[in-house]
């Protein structure tokens, strides 16, 4: 197949897929996202011939509107503009988790400071306040006080962009010290991992240590839920243990797995293009 | 020494020290600069020539 990596930076995830990808003889064009124009009738030249996208953008604008157009142009692009949609969005994930009965934490968004701190008084303290768009554990805040509330609203209305005024704020899980990350392939588990920190915040990014996650039949039925729910693809399901079961809090469209490759059994990687290779087929198919 | 062979340097262009390449480098990646802290991103591989990376953008991750 030939396949385009749509990205801006290449990390070592990316280097994985490329790597995978080339040693079984896929033709493979790198596309700088940084360089593209896309206009209404016509893909950019890059696009020409490839078969299938994969959207590896590293900024959750670009992945938005670029696979909005490729969508346009026809051109089979994973994830779809849908799923990325939602998955890039808290507030939209939250309400897609929520209708599909994917357990979440409890979530009230607001628009004023004296709104969101009765949701902030209602929920007690602790509790979190997220932006709507954003990862690696960035700007999330613990709320463990009045007071703290009052000046991160103020800060947030004052400081923020217009995004920040979302006010996005969630009931406090108190997980074990750890949350899990499941990547799966249209709702089938490829590999889980364990996220462990004293942190509150156990990203990765955030240096949380990880390890290996068996999947049990409880996650592996909220993994293959929240993909469908989001639109499927390949996609990052973050889970925090609730005591004896698990709540979903955020479902990754552009997901790294590096960190996964490095504690899970399963070769990450060769597992991603083992399933692009049947998402190629099908798509050739459909075109047929 | 050969392209994306272990051991290939660039030189930083914030503070012109050598910068270590990882094997088979590729247009996009970020190498650090271990002397001054610097990004780059590496815009050619043959022969490697690098810039200094974009600065993190608030919607950039996962």
């Amino acid at each position: 197949m030939h396949l385009g990596i749509l990205y801006s930076r290449i990390r070592r995830d990316e280097k994985l897929l490329l790597s995978a990808l080339r040693e079984r003889g896929h033709e493979v064009t790198k596309i700088d996202v940084r360089e593209q124009r896309f206009g209404f009738d016509t893909p950019p030249e890059d696009f020409d011939s490839v078969d299938l996208v994969v959207d590896r953008c590293l900024a959750t604008s670009r992945s938005r509107y670029a696979t909005r157009f490729l969508d346009a142009y026809g051109i089979p692009v994973i994830n779809s503009a849908a799923t990325a949609d939602v998955c890039a969005d808290k507030v939209k994930t939250s309400l897609t988790l929520d209708s599909a009965g994917i357990p979440t934490p409890a979530t009230e968004v607001a628009f004023t400071t004296d709104s969101a701190l009765q949701s902030i008084e209602r929920f007690g303290y602790p509790c979190v306040l997220k932006p709507v768009v954003g990862s690696w554990g960035r700007l999330m805040a613990k709320v463990e006080s009045r007071s703290a509330a009052e000046a991160i609203l103020e800060h947030k209305a004052t400081l923020g962009h217009y995004e920040h005024k979302v006010f996005y704020v969630q009931d406090f899980v108190p997980k074990p010290g750890r949350d899990l990350r499941v990547v799966a392939a249209d709702g089938v588990p490829i590999a889980g991992m364990a996220r462990s920190s004293e942190h509150w915040l156990t990203n990765a990014a955030k240096g949380a240590s990880t390890a290996e996650f068996e999947i049990d039949d409880e996650a592996r039925g909220l993994a293959e839920g929240a993909s469908t729910a989001v639109g499927g693809g390949l996609l990052g399901i973050d889970l925090m243990e609730t005591g004896g079961s698990y709540t979903v809090h955020e479902v990754n469209h552009t997901v790294e797995f590096k960190a996964l490759d490095d504690v899970a059994e399963a070769d990450v990687p060769e597992q991603v293009v083992d399933w692009l290779e049947t998402v190629a087929e099908d798509c050739e198919v459909t075109a047929a | 020494m050969a392209r994306g062979e272990r051991g290939t340097m660039a030189e930083c262009v914030e503070c012109g020290a050598d910068v270590s390449l990882p094997d088979s480098p590729e247009v996009g990646e970020i190498v650090d600069c271990t002397t001054c802290g610097a990004e780059l991103e590496i815009t050619e591989t043959d022969p490697v020539t690098v810039e200094i990376a974009p600065e993190l953008e608030e919607d950039w991750g996962e």
